[in-house]
């Protein structure tokens, strides 16, 4: 079956960040090369595939890590999979983030919930030649404290030199003493030039939408914006049809596009 | 004369259909009207228009496994001889070649296109849903084919189209005769007169012209008339089913013994879960949003993409909606709403 065929990936530690969000941690037999912000099919054996975005470092070859919700069918079944159990996977696919582009800038990261996912790569990308960056300003929001996928390494990000981050729920409990409200609050008064900075939009599509209009707002020119599109991504080969978006294929002409060229497309947010 | 040009009498080329048996599974035009292609069993009918269905379904089955993964498995199946299709549906062949052979080659549809046959043949008439001609689409086949036929003072015209083509023409020398100047001559008369024919036809449903299409459908975006016409559709998918250039699919798996399979199966955007993510979200969530995501697609996307509408002019659409949604009327009402809104 040829493009179709998945390759075996063995899970080699399970980490869980919330009731509802796991860490895959995988390895090939030959290895996996991907590069950060790409995505790739996982296949549940016999029962189906959907699309993830590596959340590891793709510098680190010998393992990758899948970020996965519990929201359906064969998300469950990745679920209840054991450390030992041999899933299968497709790609990588499509582009991801253009992070030559970023170099000699300072960088807005702005995740929604599961979001921080294909961002952490990212983020693990940037982290790996800090000094080509002139600051690194990270702003995530998840619905409860509880929701807040990578904890303990998010603390970690605030001692790096150059790097800021802002944290915030949408309901707080009565451990939480950081900012309550959705992530648009933690966009004001950010310490960079906005007329110069690079902007990196992922998380729900209702936070795309006004997350990438505040951005807009604050200054950021749409050519230095950069968004992960959500659609359907089933082949990833830009054949099954059910990731068009105006002219693209998110699977192949995303799932990263600058918005600039997709900005005058019906309905993005939809 | 011609060297790529023969006749063949009906019974002669039903025998060279009967040889072609034993190496293809011969599928042929079986009825006169309202007809389907099935495999060939000793008559061969000269079909007079397009069938019912497209001919996706040799290319690219409707459920199709496209083999196991981690354990290998292989299915071996004959190629088919498609006989009778006729020039629509062969340039829908350019939208699934591009679809499937663009970049990362899908294996089993270029199997299909490298082992299957296809013998064509010139519209004799044509259906009151065909526009073919309206699209710069002649109703006769020129090109696509491995050998073409067409009907000239009850003999068969061959035409050769492909090295396939040639190789079957000279496998079977006895059947094949070179063909008479006039033969040819009376072919070009019969076709220019049908075309004359279905150009007074189109005149009478109205589409407007070729060219404007595509501005119709982009201008097109906000207009009621997505949701006018999605308020009859019953979401059957009947014209997702059976447009020869539509070519979305589902691909699923399953388990049998210890083999894990994959196959596909066809998907359309007139389904409402089409592009649903698992979070929730779902770009076409509406009747209207589907209907219009169809024209899009088919003038929009694909000049975009590669220069050509993914449409034929087979009128299969029309012809299968039960609710009698009109692609013909849908680009009368942009056409007339655009004039009313320059004026």
């Amino acid at each position: 079956m040829g493009i179709y065929s998945p390759i075996k990936a063995k899970i080699t530690k399970i980490i869980e960040e919330t009731s509802a969000i796991k860490t895959f941690v995988f390895e090939t037999e030959k290895g996996f090369s991907f590069s950060t912000g790409q995505f790739v099919e996982l296949t549940y054996p016999g029962i189906g595939e959907a699309p993830f975005t590596p959340s590891s470092s793709p510098l680190r070859k010998d393992e990758f890590e899948i970020t996965i919700m519990k929201v359906g069918k064969v998300t469950a079944f990745f679920h209840n999979a054991k450390v030992g159990d041999v899933l299968g996977l497709r790609g990588p696919y499509g582009r991801g983030y253009p992070v030559e582009n970023f170099r000699n800038k300072e960088v807005l990261i702005v995740g929604g919930g599961v979001g921080l996912a294909p961002l952490r790569s990212l983020i693990f990308t940037l982290f790996s030649s800090l000094d080509d960056f002139k600051k690194i300003v990270i702003c995530y929001g998840a619905r409860t404290p509880q929701d807040i996928v990578y904890k303990s390494q998010i603390k970690e990000w605030r001692g790096y030199k150059n790097v800021h981050l802002r944290l915030t729920v949408d309901k707080g409990d009565n451990k939480w003493d950081g900012n309550v409200g959705v992530v648009t609050t933690i966009l004001e008064n950010l310490p960079l030039k906005a007329k110069e900075a690079v902007g990196i939009v992922c998380g729900p599509p209702i936070m795309m939408k006004f997350t990438t209009l505040k951005l807009l707002e604050m200054g950021i020119l749409p050519q230095n914006l950069y968004l992960s599109m959500e659609k359907n991504m089933s082949c990833g080969l830009g054949k099954c049809g059910h990731c068009r978006l105006g002219k693209y294929y998110v699977c192949k002409d995303g799932p990263v596009f600058c918005f600039e060229d997709i900005k005058d497309i019906h309905d993005i947010w939809d | 004369m011609k060297d790529n040009i023969f006749v063949a009498t009906k019974q002669s080329f039903c025998n060279f259909l009967e040889t072609l048996s034993k190496t293809y599974t011969v599928v042929s035009p079986y009825g006169e009207e309202n007809y389907f292609f099935e495999v060939f069993k000793g008559k061969f009918v000269f079909n007079k228009y397009r069938p019912v269905t497209s001919l996706r379904q040799f290319f690219v089955p409707s459920q199709q496994f496209l083999g196991s993964y981690f354990l290998e498995k292989t299915v071996k199946k004959k190629p088919f001889c498609i006989v009778g299709v006729k020039a629509c549906d062969l340039q829908s062949l350019k939208i699934q070649d591009y679809v499937f052979l663009e970049s990362e080659i899908d294996e089993e549809y270029k199997n299909m296109r490298d082992n299957n046959i296809i013998i064509s043949s010139d519209c004799i008439a044509f259906k009151n849903v065909c526009f073919c001609v309206g699209l710069d689409i002649n109703p006769y086949p020129e090109e696509l084919f491995d050998l073409n036929i067409s009907l000239v003072d009850d003999v068969l015209l061959v035409e050769v189209g492909s090295l396939k083509g040639k190789k079957l023409i000279e496998e079977n020398q006895s059947i094949f005769q070179n063909a008479r100047e006039s033969y040819l001559e009376e072919r070009t008369v019969s076709r220019s007169k049908l075309v004359e024919e279905i150009r007074r036809s189109l005149k009478e449903q109205g589409l407007p012209s070729k060219e404007i299409l595509y501005e119709l459908v982009r201008k097109g975006y906000e207009k009621n008339i997505w949701e006018e016409e999605a308020l009859k559709c019953v979401e059957c998918g009947a014209c997702i089913m059976n447009c020869p250039t539509c070519h979305c699919f589902l691909i699923f798996d399953t388990k049998e013994g210890s083999y894990f399979l994959r196959g596909r199966i066809w998907d359309g955007c007139q389904y409402k879960n089409f592009s649903r993510v698992a979070g929730g979200a779902n770009p076409l969530k509406l009747r209207a949003q589907r209907l219009r995501n169809r024209y899009i697609k088919k003038f929009e996307f694909f000049p975009d993409r590669i220069g050509i509408y993914a449409c034929t002019g087979c009128g299969r659409c029309i012809e299968s909606c039960i609710a009698k949604i009109d692609l013909r009327e849908i680009f009368r009402y942009l056409y007339n709403y655009n004039k009313k809104s320059k004026v």
